[in-house]
């Protein structure tokens, strides 16, 4: 049996940071910025975790997968499994099998082709919030995102050849005691990741395939630096576009999430037939050669996202949001939450899975209670599981709070009623220009609820965000 | 059949602190001060306190846990003290056990003393606390202007009012406690402030300005209560008496089910309507004659003029830019400058506003003094409007 890609599911934050903004800026230090495009810009409140479970939700309803791979250079936790902390965002059954996977910027594809060729139904999920250092080229040309793979039988973009080269060419590292990415020349990056890594893959990849590069429609390539690809398809006899390319130029460098991002728009140019390269660089690479039977589930989406957003330029606000600049916000915000494990295990799956209860009459409430809020009962009850996460919502009341401290003022918050009859006092996200207004629908989406700095913790709940998104053109 | 505390309690003393930014004391010091005016005000001897109530809402950030720290400051000898927390109705819970006490015969005099000291936390606006722990895994955090500030949206799309006039309304509610608190020498803030910096002011939580907000205060209220006839035998000859006293708290109801509008509190209308019956008075527009609320914010007192009965629904910002709460309308609102301008030590503003009354019952109230005060109404709201404790007394006199 075939394996591939039968659902893809992407995710972006909305706000883009406009790169000349920036550049200008730092204008006055001589350095060498990237200045066309935009990168994307995780909120105070977005992990890897959290861009990871907003790339997923998609590919999660109907038939639960047999496994999870979590991939991620940038995680939070390095002694917690996200995977196992999305297996409860996504109210997935505990059985699902989970994995973790760093370390390299391949790690994605390396996954991904480790599903595939498991036989089984599974879900990559790849996602990056990295740290980045002002006055780094990394800094405007990275960006934060994920995307999510979903694997099975007869895939909709069956994988029909594959080969990989494990080679530590050391183009750039982090390491812990240099957590920022550390860049060593373009030039001998590029010539030397195309000659000795990515030319051969691309073509024993082909070879396995039983096609040659010409072949290759659109490509997903990962560069290690800008005009890779292009040397490669020089070299290889390949004219396809690196849908990577637009995606850097767009959202930035996406990390682990970079290559499979990229197969979701190369995906969504594709036609029935094509074949598409996916490669994925670091420390060697993987080549996957798909071929493309009919539309993949998911890929339009990840196309649309690229577009969409609100343009950051304030650049202060960019350093202060990415953890580069510490503002002094005051006494307020000392006070900080300590979230106990004991709590946690009573209720963390239904809070971050946002799960209310159905009483005996059906109303929905959230959180669940020994006993009901609905005022017609007077006994307690056991409620039934409602999952909240995917349901719209109205506003019934807002405000733009000014005075408690967040990271990214003001504190919008308010009552949210959803339609099954749960409400729920919520946090709001994505700030549309004219705020937040009563009456207005609101979708759900996974956030940071607490960050304890000191304690090194962070708990997770969802927020009410706008249905849709601005496009950047209108922003 | 319950037949409620109307006039089996009476006040004989009273005492209030000068509210504000009391860097020269503490809390023990505040509570000192208060007691030592009620003591004096009754007329009767420290050790003639049977039981305490003590009201501090804040009790970890500034006065410290249990009844002991009143117990320690006012040297109450092996008295039985209470402490009672309900959030900013605490002032009003404190003479509620106090006045249960003595309703029930358990008692002969007990003390109600409320005390915060809110200036001690470094910055302006309520400490920040834990809303427990399994609720601070999904609940926001927001501040208490971001809580009320709810209301306005609300009342203004329930209602269909024109955001600006709405704020234009909650601006005169602010221009009138600060005309007010201009005439209170104990309150925070004494200084009459003009519509067009009230309306100019920079937002704290849309659509609240810095003026629609009270700020936080030091301060301490007491209240000795005793029977009718021991007051009597004081030399009280028309005691000011509790016509009723009554509380409402949210079972969730407003928050997690469907069925509120946002534009109203529930539990004031419940705490309302119980002591309305409870005091005997049919007609509440007609019968009150003074009222101290809880204008947290602008949006709080405005809403609660129609929470009490006292504006219909819809018409309070009418009511409120005609004059009918201002100290010369028909039922004055906060004549002492309410919490807006004498302050909010959040324990002790139940009890402060029952000083207001009180003083008004019995003709000292200064160049405040209503000249017709019969029966005087004082409200309590602690939590949020979707979370609440609602309080509501009546005082009167006994004849």
């Amino acid at each position: 049996m075939t394996f591939g890609i039968t659902g893809l599911g992407g995710y972006l934050p909305s706000l883009r940071l406009d790169r000349k903004a920036a550049s200008r800026e730092l204008s006055w230090s001589g350095l060498p910025m990237p200045r066309a495009g935009f990168r994307t810009v995780a909120s105070w409140d977005e992990d890897a975790l959290t861009m990871a479970v907003e790339a997923a939700r998609s590919l999660c309803a109907g038939v639960v997968p047999s496994a999870l791979r979590f991939v991620s250079t940038s995680a939070y936790f390095t002694d917690r499994a996200q995977s196992a902390i999305m297996v409860d965002a996504l109210a997935l059954p505990r059985t699902v099998r989970t994995s973790d996977c760093a370390n390299s910027r391949r790690a994605a594809t390396s996954a991904l082709l480790d599903a595939l060729l498991s036989g089984r139904d599974e879900m990559v999920v790849a996602a990056e919030r990295r740290p980045t250092q002002p006055g780094s080229a990394a800094q405007l040309a990275f960006g934060d995102g994920a995307a999510a793979v979903r694997t099975g039988p007869d895939g909709a973009a069956r994988l029909v050849g594959h080969a990989s080269l494990t080679h530590d060419l050391v183009d750039r590292y982090s390491s812990q005691e240099h957590p920022f990415s550390y860049a060593y020349e373009e030039r001998f990056v590029r010539d030397v990741s195309a000659k000795e890594l990515l030319i051969p893959a691309v073509q024993a990849a082909c070879a396995s395939a039983g096609i040659a590069p010409a072949q290759v429609a659109h490509v997903a390539c990962a560069e290690p630096v800008g005009a890779t690809w292009r040397a490669v398809a020089k070299a290889v006899g390949c004219s396809a576009p690196n849908h990577c390319e637009g995606l850097s130029q767009q959202a930035g460098d996406l990390g682990t999430a970079h290559a499979l991002f990229g197969l979701g728009l190369a995906l969504a140019a594709a036609r029935p037939g094509d074949f598409v390269l996916l490669l994925g660089f670091g420390s060697g690479v993987d080549a996957l050669v798909f071929e493309m039977t009919s539309s993949v589930p998911g890929a339009d989406t990840m196309a649309a996202a690229v577009s969409e957003g609100q343009a950051l330029t304030s650049y202060s606000r960019f350093l202060s949001l990415s953890g580069s600049l510490a503002l002094d916000w005051g006494m307020r915000s000392e006070f900080e939450q300590k979230a106990q494990a004991t709590v946690l295990e009573r209720v963390g799956r239904d809070t971050i899975g946002f799960i209310g209860g159905r009483d005996s009459t059906g109303n929905v409430q959230f959180p669940k209670s020994a006993m009901p809020v609905n005022p017609v009962l007077d006994k307690p009850e056991v409620l039934q599981d409602v999952p909240l996460a995917g349901l719209e919502a109205t506003i019934v009341s807002v405000t733009a709070d000014r005075l408690n401290f967040t990271p990214d003022p003001p504190f919008d918050f308010g009552l949210v009623q959803f339609d099954n009859g749960a409400r729920v006092l919520m946090e709001m996200v994505d700030r549309p220009e004219s705020g937040f207004s009563v009456g207005q629908r609101v979708r759900m989406r996974l956030r940071i609820k607490a960050q304890n700095a000191k304690l090194g913790f962070r708990t997770y709940f969802w927020k009410a965000a706008p249905l849709v998104r601005p496009f950047l053109g209108d922003a | 059949m319950a037949t409620g505390i109307r006039d089996k309690v009476a006040i004989v003393g009273m005492g209030c602190t000068r509210f504000g930014e009391r860097w020269d004391v503490g809390a023990d010091g505040l509570m000192v001060e208060a007691f030592a005016e009620a003591l004096a005000d009754a007329g009767i001897e420290r050790a003639r306190i049977e039981a305490a109530w003590v009201g501090n809402a804040l009790d970890d950030i500034n006065v410290g846990n249990s009844a002991l720290p009143a117990a320690h400051a006012l040297r109450l000898d092996k008295v039985p003290v209470t402490r009672v927390e309900n959030m900013c109705a605490t002032g009003t819970e404190a003479l509620r056990g106090a006045a249960y006490a003595v309703a029930s015969g358990a008692v002969d005099i007990a003390l109600a003393i409320g005390v915060e000291k809110l200036k001690d936390t470094g910055y302006g606006g309520l400490p920040l606390r834990t809303k427990g722990v399994q609720n601070d895994l999904w609940m926001p955090y927001g501040s208490a202007p971001g809580t009320f500030a709810q209301l306005a949206g609300a009342y203004a799309a329930r209602h269909g009012i024109d955001p600006a006039d709405l704020k234009r309304a909650m601006a005169h509610v602010s221009w009138k406690s600060h005309q007010n608190g201009a005439l209170s020498p104990k309150a925070h803030l004494r200084a009459a402030v003009d519509m067009e910096k009230i309306l100019g002011a920079p937002l704290i939580a849309d659509p609240l300005g810095l003026f629609d907000c009270c700020g936080v205060s030091d301060g301490a209220a007491a209240a000795i209560v005793t029977t009718p006839e021991i007051a009597r035998a004081l030399g009280k000859a028309d005691p000011v008496t509790i016509k009723a006293i009554q509380l409402s708290a949210s079972n969730g109801w407003e928050m997690q089910f469907g069925g509120w509008d946002g534009a109203s509190v529930p539990n004031t209308q419940a705490a309302a309507a119980r002591a309305y019956a409870e005091a005997g008075i049919r007609d509440p527009r007609a019968e009150l004659d003074l009222t101290e609320v809880h204008d947290c914010f602008s949006i709080t007192e405005l809403v609660i003029m129609e929470d009490l009965g006292l504006s219909d629904t819809g018409r309070a910002p009418t009511d409120i830019l005609d004059g009918r709460y201002d100290r010369d309308g028909a039922i004055p609102c906060q004549l002492d400058g309410g919490l807006k301008c004498f302050g909010h030590p959040v324990g002790a503003t139940g009890l402060r506003m029952a000083y207001e009354v009180y003083n008004q019952l019995q003709g000292r109230a200064g160049e405040r003094q209503r000249a017709k005060a019969d029966f005087g109404l004082t409200h309590n709201l602690g939590g949020t409007p979707f979370n609440s404790v609602a309080a509501v007394a009546i005082l009167g006199r006994l004849n």
